[in-house]
């Protein structure tokens, strides 16, 4: 045991010696422009450092060599230096971050809609969430990347996928996109969820823009007050049930805005194909998928509450309706809805919409035994009442009275709507 | 049933309808380069209205725009004009197009050691010097020497004016010196005979204010040339409301733009816009 300590002792105080003399071999030599007494010790300083001493009472105190002005200054400057060299990797790493920005929305609701007839059927009381939206964007001066998903209880969703390119020396004005987006038509269809009024859109674009999305390629051109988006997508939108396109038709669709500021409006067009087969087909047959509209916003400032704004949209077209737009092939139908908002001081605002589809143009409104046809025109009064609570959380109420053209005995039916909607975004 | 969903409806309708705004404050926020200015209109401001108080905080345009969009401020101040994004937010949330009233003019001044030979250059020359595609006072008819570039941090409304107007949107030369204000940028260009900075207006020793040519003339960075709009690096300053101004933010901007208020802004700096 005694050899193995002596041993240990010996290795150890031969580490520390060889460690005390790297130490010393590492120490920087001084510069030979370096003023002497900067480096050299003072005559009177002692050779190597005594032993602390407890100051003698009246003893004066001699001070320590400090460091000349150069010496400090100098250190001043490594260490400013360090600073801005640490300063700049900051800088560059948030600058890299500042290009990310994620944003998302939540739509609580509650709804509840009367019988929908005299027998106690239909109608329900629930609550629900709508839109569970978390949105990632990452934009440089010439790209940017865009992809939203929507959660809710039927399951994750992907609702865009874009990718864009800005094109070179244009300051971002003229842009090309790949991928899922919006489809460039009309006014309440791009516009976010989040910044409705109502918690869902108008019936004819709901039935004329299902989803609002699609596969495909845009471009977006900005000049002056005009703007200018034109795309070509699969057609058939998100909600067609298929994760990719099965035929050659191709839909062209386009949106030709202008914005003054206060009044902004735009006139927009689509024309494709969607393939199917009615019950008089054979075989399959390109069916004309295609759509006019013109949509107009003004903003005044006339009442001394608040701001005003009346916005509609009129769309008119062809083949509409989800799944694959089969249900409503080859049909005409048109609609269009008017919206009157006014805020009330900074939180508030009432907003009253009226909104009408028809969805077969030309057709008589029919009755089905005591109830409307599926195909009657459907007028629809709503009325918001919504409040801001600071600048995340929003509230709204909201009463909807649909009324479906009705004939002979058939009634329009007890629908009318109550939804409380809470949104909290950021 | 109907009837006690309407009532429900009305009822919230009641319980959220707002409370009247705090009577006696207007708040400012905003733009750095002009929250001096403010400031000594609010002072000037209140003393001739003692019931009024006007709160007045920096933090950068966009900032001031944000608190505008969010309802935290009732006056943004911002020294650019307001992106489309921000103007479409505010349309969008308060359903009227936003105001903005230009309160004063700046010239955003290029500055040269006082040494430097050369008095004037064009926004092209100041391109591509700031591209780093010039590299020698040689290239613009000055001294056989390297140019030294200094620059602002890019939070800075003056840098985003001069990344956006001269070098119409590209990137500044990676060699450029990013200096955190005007007098930084004065001092070393006042230090460095081969330095050229920018910022506003000043007047220090050892630095030269260039003049910028147009076609055969050439403008200096006068209150004269900067209110006519024949300096080509002129800008506005500007308040942005979410509407029409009214009631007591109105007569903050009326005094403003009154003779007194236009003299504070030859007082601090800056060119009057009337």
């Amino acid at each position: 045991m005694r050899p193995l300590l002596v041993a240990f002792s010996l290795l150890t105080s031969s580490a520390a010696m060889a460690q005390a003399a790297t130490s010393q071999e590492a120490l920087p030599t001084p510069p030979a422009s370096e003023p002497r007494e900067a480096v050299e010790p003072s005559a009177t300083a002692p050779q190597q450092p005594a032993a602390p001493q407890p100051p003698r009472a009246n003893a004066p105190t001699v001070p320590e060599a400090s460091p000349s002005i150069d010496e400090r200054l100098t250190a001043d400057e490594h260490r400013v230096e360090a600073l801005e060299e640490q300063n700049t990797e900051t800088k560059n790493d948030l600058s890299a971050l500042k290009k990310l920005r994620f944003s998302g929305y939540v739509q609580g609701r509650y709804q509840y809609q009367q019988d929908l007839d005299d027998s106690g059927a239909g109608g329900y009381s629930r609550f629900g969430i709508r839109r569970g939206r978390l949105k990632a964007t990452y934009t440089t001066d010439l790209t940017q990347f865009m992809l939203q998903i929507d959660a809710v209880p039927t399951g994750v969703a992907l609702r865009d996928a874009e990718a864009t390119l800005f094109v070179p020396g244009t300051k971002q004005q003229l842009s090309v996109t790949l991928g899922q987006m919006k489809w460039p038509f009309g006014y309440e269809g791009p516009q976010s969820s989040s910044d409705r009024e109502f918690p869902e859109r108008s019936r004819v674009v709901r039935n004329m823009l299902p989803s609002e999305r699609d596969r495909g390629a845009k471009v977006n051109a900005r000049y002056k007050f005009l703007r200018l988006a034109v795309g070509v997508f699969d057609g058939a939108g998100i909600d067609s049930g298929t994760t990719q396109d099965n035929d050659k038709e191709k839909d062209v669709i386009a949106h030709l805005g202008f914005d003054l500021k206060w009044l902004a409006g735009g006139v927009s067009g689509w024309y494709g194909h969607a393939l199917g087969r009615l019950p008089s087909d054979t075989f399959r047959h390109a069916y004309d998928r295609s759509r006019i509209g013109a949509d107009l916003q003004a903003y005044f400032d006339v009442v001394p509450l608040g701001g005003t704004s009346l916005k509609g949209e009129f769309i008119a077209g062809r083949t509409y309706g989800a799944a694959n737009n089969a249900a409503h092939l080859d049909v005409p139908a048109h609609g269009w809805y008017l919206l009157l908002v006014q805020n009330i001081g900074l939180n508030d605002a009432v907003a009253v919409r009226y909104d009408t589809f028809d969805p077969h143009n030309g057709q008589a409104d029919l009755a089905a035994g005591e109830l409307p046809g599926a195909d009657n025109a459907v007028d629809t009064v709503g009325f918001v009442v919504q409040h801001h609570f600071g600048e995340n959380l929003k509230m709204s109420a909201t009463y909807e009275i649909p009324t479906t053209h009705a004939v002979a005995q058939a009634l329009d039916p007890h629908d009318n709507l109550f939804t409380l909607q809470m949104q909290a975004r950021f | 049933m109907k009837k006690t969903l309407l009532s429900s409806f009305v009822a919230f309708g009641l319980a959220v309808l707002p409370l009247s705004a705090q009577a006696g404050t207007v708040t400012v926020k905003g733009s750095d380069t002009m929250v001096i200015l403010a400031q000594r209109w609010a002072e000037a401001f209140m003393k001739k209205n003692p019931a009024t108080k006007i709160q007045v905080t920096g933090g950068g345009s966009g900032t001031g725009l944000a608190a505008l969009q969010n309802g935290t401020t009732d006056i943004a101040m911002s020294s650019r004009e307001i992106k489309e994004a921000e103007e479409e937010k505010l349309r969008t949330r308060y359903n009227t197009p936003p105001t903005a009233v230009s309160v004063a003019k700046d010239g955003v001044t290029f500055y040269v050691n006082a040494s430097n030979k050369l008095d004037a250059l064009t926004v092209e020359q100041l391109k591509d010097i700031y591209l780093g595609d010039t590299t020698s006072w040689k290239a613009v008819g000055g001294a056989d020497a390297p140019i030294v570039l200094y620059s602002r941090e890019n939070s800075s409304g003056t840098y985003v004016f001069v990344k956006d107007t001269v070098l119409g949107g590209d990137d500044f030369a990676a060699a450029a010196q990013t200096l955190p204000g005007t007098a930084a940028v004065v001092n070393a260009v006042s230090k460095e005979k081969n330095g050229i900075g920018y910022g506003g207006a000043a007047y220090a020793k050892g630095i030269k204010e260039l003049k910028v040519k147009k076609g055969n003339e050439a403008f200096a960075p006068t209150a004269e040339n900067v209110k006519s709009g024949k300096y080509p690096l002129s800008r506005d300053l500007f308040f942005y409301l979410r509407n029409k101004p009214s009631g007591e933010a109105k007569a903050f901007i009326d005094f403003a733009l009154s003779a007194e208020g236009q003299a504070i802004v030859t007082q601090v700096g800056y060119f009057p816009v009337k």
